[in-house]
């Protein structure tokens, strides 16, 4: 008998919960479960061991600016381990604040950086006004790819962020992630950053399952994930795309 | 020369308010702050004026269960007067009595129901002795402000040190209890019959040790926080059995067992349109402190049948089926609404209507923090109405949740998921965010007219 157990490591939950990330692991669980896999989630507390070997998925969620400076102090010792997951495939899902800490820094207006985790080469500057509201964009492959699949949120940060990898994608309403280049997030092989939350993954079906079959795939059990019943999950997602104006075929 | 300072600083409470009103403010505590800046002495001399005076004081429940009073005491023919909305200081209760001076410096209204800070008793019981004093618990609030509970304690019993006045309190709290100890004119109200707490909750219990001799209170039941039938083991003191005893489950109902001096047993019931336990308590400390003042039945089921909560706070609309309104605004005070629900063992629809509008917050992340899967699990819920800009990511939160999602249902605008309740023979829960409550409590007043 197979273990259908796929692991994902929660970093932080105390700190790194501004956006109720407990919703994108409620989803990824449920979505797990409908294909007979469990979701074995494992919260990991600021000063804790984290072990990635046995770790299929990562989960980092959004937080003040205080609390991404104190984890960001917590993870350094673990940075090399982090940048060899990257390198070999692990899907990493980084929220809002976790996006903008798995860059070099993030300069707050005052000039004063906090640094990052230095695992990208992606930079944070603060300025005035936040970007803040509902927000719609094409989601485009890492190859430049596209199939006109859209991705919905909410957006809510002031740090504007810039970076050379392929963006998550194209930005129809909404700023993204820096209001200029009209590009929203980052992907780099496992890796999903971005700063979509609402939370994301409820209202984005597709992006959770792909998130899911490339843990399964990172795991060494690629699988294709059968249908579920995502009507209304894409009722959502097309109301915000409503509220937004933005028409899709 | 006291005189006509009190003359004085009626005089200018009186400019004040006319001051206030021209520039189209009323019902702030500014006349009483400068009235009694100017003559602190006034406020007692238009207290001694009454004929009668409840002060309604405690942590919890006093604006409640004295607005509950209020409303079964007062009738055009002897009304009576109160300070709405909590303005509970001297400088409040000034302000509450200034409007009803005639231009002697008489009172026109000569009953009064007040709702006083417990720091504040002492300093109105120096001087006025009121005629019945409501005390409706004393927990753990507000450490900042009065050190701890038991300086809260020592407060009220120093406030409360005066023969003539009669109190009424909760025989449920062991506190509370204590201040009518070796006093006479004391009487109590109780929860005889209620959903209990199958087991103490995680929660601070302030009274459960002996204020004699310190050991902890045994509790044969609990009802909640420190509330509940306690006694100490080395048999200092128990709960006194309760003049006035309630017996709720849950419903809008009270049911009041009266035991009079001579033995007599009477029992009624008081429907108030406000939801939960704590409110319970408030209704039976008002109708006991109502028949304690010689109110009829009579009275005291319409005056609570006439009470309006605040809108959102759990009121009843009653019809078919009897719908309950309540705001929800941050997960926080969701899930204490939820917890309200869950008490309810009754079948029900509960309907959530979700705007995003700036007032009720545009990002509605925070419907995921939640406790909904608790709920969802335990809650005798039979189906879920989703309305509101929000509606279907209510409805995928409730999906996640674990409800069958052919249990949710949508409606886009909030009168058809009333319209859809209609005809339903269980309660119906209508959870709203802000921009959404006042719509809703138009219609559900439009349809209980």
């Amino acid at each position: 008998m197979t273990d259908k157990t796929v692991t994902l490591a929660h970093l932080f939950p105390e700190l790194l919960n501004l956006y109720a990330d407990q919703g994108n692991v409620s989803v990824l669980r449920r979505r797990a479960q409908a294909r007979g896999w469990t979701l074995n989630v494992t919260p990991v507390k600021l000063g804790t061991q984290v072990d990635l070997g046995s770790v299929d998925m990562i989960l980092l969620g959004g937080g003040s600016d205080r609390e991404q400076q104190l984890v960001g102090r917590a993870l350094a010792p673990y940075r090399a381990d982090f940048a060899a997951a990257i390198e070999a495939g692990m899907p990493i899902l980084a929220v809002c604040g976790g996006y903008q800490l798995l860059g070099r820094y993030y300069e707050l207006q005052s000039g004063e950086r906090i640094p990052g985790l230095e695992l990208l080469e992606v930079i944070t500057r603060a300025d005035k006004g936040r970007l803040i509201g509902n927000i719609a964009i094409e989601w485009v492959a890492a190859d430049g790819e596209s199939d006109g699949r859209t991705i919905v949120g909410f957006e809510n940060h002031a740090g504007r962020t810039f970076h050379d990898y392929a963006p998550l994608g194209r930005v129809l309403k909404g700023f993204g992630n820096n209001g200029r280049d009209h590009q929203e997030g980052l992907q780099y092989k496992g890796v999903v950053g971005t700063y979509i939350h609402g939370p994301l993954l409820p209202k984005n079906p597709h992006l959770a399952d792909h998130l899911l079959a490339q843990a399964l795939a990172f795991k060494g059990c690629p699988e294709t994930l059968g249908a579920l019943d995502d009507a209304l999950e894409w009722r959502a997602h097309h109301a915000v795309l409503g509220m937004l104006g933005v028409k899709r075929g | 020369m006291k005189r006509l300072r009190a003359q004085a600083a009626l005089w200018i409470g009186w400019l004040v308010t006319i001051l206030l009103r021209l520039v189209g403010r009323r019902g702030t505590s500014l006349p009483g702050l400068v009235a009694s800046r100017v003559s602190p002495d006034l406020l007692f001399r238009l207290l001694s004026q009454l004929e009668q005076c409840v002060v309604v004081t405690g942590t919890n429940g006093k604006t409640t269960t004295s607005a509950l009073l209020y409303s079964m005491l007062t009738d055009d023919e002897h009304p009576w007067l109160t300070n709405r909305g909590g303005a509970n200081l001297l400088q409040g209760l000034l302000g509450a009595l200034l409007p009803h001076v005639d231009g002697h410096g008489r009172l026109r209204v000569q009953r009064a129901v007040l709702e006083v800070d417990e720091a504040t008793l002492p300093r109105i019981t120096d001087h006025y002795h009121p005629t019945l004093i409501v005390v409706t618990n004393v927990v753990r609030d507000q450490l900042d402000r009065y050190g701890e509970v038991d300086g809260a304690l020592a407060l009220l019993r120093s406030g409360l040190q005066y023969p003539g006045t009669i109190l009424l309190t909760n025989a449920d709290d062991p506190l509370a209890t204590s201040l009518g100890w070796e006093r006479e004119l004391t009487y109590y109200y109780g929860m005889e019959e209620c959903p209990v707490d199958a087991a103490p909750r995680n929660e601070v219990r302030d009274g459960a040790f002996c204020l004699i001799c310190g050991q902890e209170l045994h509790y044969e039941r609990y009802i909640y926080g420190q509330l509940g039938y306690y006694s100490c083991g080395n048999g200092h003191f128990d709960r006194p059995e309760p003049h006035y005893g309630g017996k709720t489950n849950s419903s809008f109902e009270v049911v009041i067992r009266e035991r009079t001096n001579a033995g007599r047993q009477e029992e009624f019931a008081v429907q108030a349109g406000v939801l939960g336990l704590y409110n319970d308590y408030n209704v039976l400390a008002a109708a006991a402190a109502a028949r304690l003042l010689g109110r009829s039945l009579r009275h005291i089921q319409a005056g609570a049948g006439r009470y309006e909560a605040p809108l959102g706070r759990m009121q009843l609309f009653p019809g078919s089926p009897d719908r309950i309104l309540a705001l929800i605004k941050n997960p926080t005070g969701a899930n204490s609404v939820l917890r309200t629900l869950e008490a309810d063992e009754r079948d029900k629809v509960v309907c959530f209507a979700i705007n995003d509008a700036d007032a009720d917050g545009r990002d509605v992340s925070w419907l995921w923090d939640i406790d909904l899967e608790w709920f969802v699990a335990t809650a005798r819920c039979q189906s879920y109405i989703c309305a509101g800009t929000r509606a279907l990511d209510m409805a995928v939160r409730l999906a996640y949740a674990g409800v069958d999602r052919e249990a949710i249902r949508i409606s886009g605008h909030l009168p058809d998921m009333l319209r859809m309740t209609s005809g339903l023979t269980v309660p119906v829960y209508v959870l709203s965010t802000y921009t959404a409550l006042y719509p809703l409590g138009e219609e559900l007043r439009g349809a209980t007219r």
